[in-house]
């Protein structure tokens, strides 16, 4: 599990830069650059525990679907000229994007035998879920993403490791959770983001989370859970730069037996690495109330159906299609 | 069942997300907190709120007299058990949902001994605007009455309709605001229309209603707010690096921390003008400054300036307490937005009084104040 520590944290920072395109500016030698704009970092806590403090973020496709998967063309799809469910092709919704609107292929993250246990029920209920992904995936509506998911959704959170609270602030929606390693009362309501009390096993940070409401997944393809969800969750820390997070989830309404999933989850190297928010509760508007405008301005709405027709031009001067035209 | 309760606590936000529903907690302390954090910095970390109810603003004739006597703290407390606004439901049902709120749902803090939260400059008042800020202000102000201008709110000449008149609907109704929208207008064409708090956006920096919790890094500081019923968020202070370019706004600013002996001191740029405080706009800069001065007592101070919106930087000063670690009376997950069935309600509404105004069967809809709610009544 620990093999990869042995990779230099320049090999990790330079494969956080090759997947993060839009961060063109990351200096994958992170040692030399620190000093004038950050504090020096400790590896450790003054009471010896490992510091968690700094920027982090998952560098996977986790977040897309947990289980080994195929990439594909759209992130939404539709049947094609075949009948077969390998040549599917991107539908309305993202049609007009072309190449950047597909899903990255994956090895998953489940451990053992990289499936995960549904009972035969919750297993239909899952399939549901993928085949109605843009009408229930609570992310689309910016709902709190709940935890794990929150983890290793692709954007940046913080770790604030205080004296006996460890904060995480999330750059999705503003979410944050506080693992307490002291002890506190159960929150009155069940939760998005849990209820997460941590303890240290050596170097380990073990967190149990309960107190779940059954209304977050675990990604973009379905996977979900029940109000009996709990997790063990534990940060292990890999080099000051990497934490190997490993996640046991234990729902015995929706799974035959517990599964776990395991990631390393990596620093933010860059000069002045910052979690900027991704504020999307103003983002989602359109798509969850623009049937209600006046006005409306998606031009076709059939109830609450939205009808999404693509209008793609061809711009002036295009070489390809110039050269068509000939 | 805990579940359904607070639900519909994300529907109610919707509606009453002015008022501050913040239960009177007690000051519950276990133990000595240690002077200095783990990472040996003046320790602030917990769970902290003001205790009382402070105006804003200081009263005018109070001139720079900072403190209320405990007569007049008395009977504050006395004029607000009374208050015939916390129990005043209106004829014809459209009040009733402003007026459900009544005392039994939004139990209060008590009168504080400050009589104002604006503690500089000395008459406890927010200094003037700008010129350009009076003139925008004066959009706003224009453009909200011209969409009550055929309201009962108008025609009675209630409070809601100050400088306004009465008149036919203005031909103006459907155009677009000639300003970016932040507040409740008369109008729900769309989200835009919408108040931030209708909308779940309310919760804005500096926040001084709600509860905060601390928790102090090596090189970072968290504070979560828990204000206006689930609308809350979350800051992050960082401790080193340096702000932003200024291409990049942000709901809540840049927050970049330093400590000056026992205080933290914050600046905070960056600001969007999506989210105004107190009417300033994406060049509002907070200098705030956390200071424990005992166990219990947590003095903050926030100064803001933004040039282009008051004539001089003001400053807020509240007294923090400690509030018990173990109770975690803080309510971390705002999650208003997961609730909020009043924004598409108050859509879904206003088209179906579009749908039976245009089929003859009811009023125009610019003749109903749907946005004053309790100041729309003639007083």
């Amino acid at each position: 599990m620990m093999r990869k520590q042995s990779r230099g944290s320049t090999v990790v920072a330079a494969l956080a830069a090759a997947a993060l395109g839009a961060v063109v500016s990351v200096a994958v030698t992170s040692t030399a650059s620190q000093g004038q704009d950050q504090a020096p970092r400790q590896a450790r806590t003054p009471d010896g525990r490992p510091n968690f403090n700094g920027v982090w973020q998952a560098n996977n496709e986790a977040h897309w679907d947990l289980e080994a998967h195929e990439a594909r063309p759209g992130m939404v799809m539709q049947p094609g000229i075949y009948d077969y469910e390998y040549a599917k092709v991107p539908a309305a919704p993202v049609v007009a994007l072309g190449a950047a609107a597909g899903v990255p292929g994956s090895l998953g993250v489940v451990q053992g035998d990289g499936r995960i246990p549904y009972r035969p029920e919750a297993l239909q209920v899952k399939q549901e879920n993928a085949e109605h992904w843009i009408d229930r995936d609570p992310e689309l509506k910016c709902y709190l993403p709940g935890i794990p998911r929150a983890m290793y959704m692709p954007y940046p959170f913080q770790i604030v490791h205080g004296t006996d609270k460890i904060h995480m602030t999330f750059g999705f929606s503003n979410a944050a959770r506080v693992i307490h390693l002291d002890e506190v009362d159960l929150p009155p309501d069940y939760t998005y983001m849990g209820h997460s009390i941590g303890r240290w096993d050596g170097d380990t940070l073990v967190v149990d989370v309960t107190e779940f409401n059954g209304k977050t997944w675990f990604d973009r393809a379905g996977n979900f859970h029940s109000e009996a969800l709990r997790l063990t969750e534990r940060f292990t820390p890999m080099s000051p730069d990497a934490i190997w997070y490993d996640v046991t989830m234990t729902d015995p309404e929706t799974f035959t037996e517990p599964w776990s999933i395991a990631m390393p989850l990596y620093r933010r190297l860059e000069p002045n690495a910052t979690a900027l928010d991704y504020p999307c509760i103003e983002f989602a508007e359109e798509f969850m109330y623009g049937h209600l405008r006046r006005e409306q301005l998606v031009k076709r709405w059939e109830g609450e159906t939205m009808i999404v027709e693509i209008t793609r031009k061809i711009p002036q001067g295009d070489r390809l299609h110039e050269w068509y035209r000939r | 069942m805990r579940r359904r309760l607070l639900e519909s606590l994300g529907v109610a936000s919707v509606i009453a997300a002015l008022m501050v529903l913040l239960q009177l907690t007690e000051v519950v302390v276990g133990g000595q907190a240690p002077t200095t954090t783990a990472w040996d910095h003046p320790n602030l970390e917990g769970i902290w709120l003001d205790v009382y109810t402070t105006p804003f603003e200081r009263l005018v004739e109070l001139g720079e007299r900072e403190l209320f006597t405990a007569e007049e703290r008395a009977a504050r407390d006395q004029a607000r058990m009374v208050s015939p606004g916390r129990n005043r439901r209106g004829a014809d049902g459209r009040q009733d949902v402003a007026g459900a709120y009544n005392a039994v749902y939004t139990s209060a803090k008590p009168a504080g001994p400050r009589t104002s939260l604006v503690v500089e400059p000395r008459d406890g008042r927010i200094p003037a605007f700008t010129p350009q800020a009076q003139r925008q202000n004066e959009v706003q102000r224009d453009w909200r009455l011209m969409l009550l201008r055929n309201t009962e709110t108008c025609r009675s000449g209630a409070r809601g309709c100050a400088g306004g008149e009465y008149g036919p609907p203005s031909p103006r109704r459907f155009d677009v605001a000639p300003f970016y929208n932040t507040g409740r207008m008369n109008r729900h064409d769309g989200p835009e229309d919408q108040s931030l708090g209708d909308r779940c956006m309310s919760g804005r920096t500096p926040d001084v209603n709600g509860f905060r919790r601390i928790v102090q890094g090596a090189d970072a500081i968290a504070i979560g707010y828990d204000t206006g019923q689930g609308q809350g968020y979350q800051r992050v202070v960082n401790l080193s690096g340096h702000h932003p370019p200024t291409q990049i706004h942000l709901r809540h600013g840049d927050s970049r921390g330093h400590w000056e002996g026992e205080t933290l001191a914050i600046e905070t740029t960056n600001f969007s003008p999506k989210f105004p405080f107190r009417g300033s706009d994406e060049n509002l800069r907070l200098v705030e400054r956390y200071t424990r001065v005992d166990e219990d007592t947590l003095v903050y101070e926030v100064t803001l300036e933004d040039p282009t919106v008051w004539t001089s930087p003001w400053t807020i000063r509240q007294e923090l307490k400690r509030q018990s670690n173990e109770q975690n009376r803080i309510y971390y997950e705002p999650r208003c937005h997961e609730g909020n069935y009043g924004l598409p309600a108050l859509l879904i509404g206003s088209r179906m009084d579009e749908q039976t105004f245009a089929e003859g069967r009811g009023p125009n809809p610019f003749s109903l104040d749907t946005a004053t709610c309790v100041t729309g009544l003639r007083d």
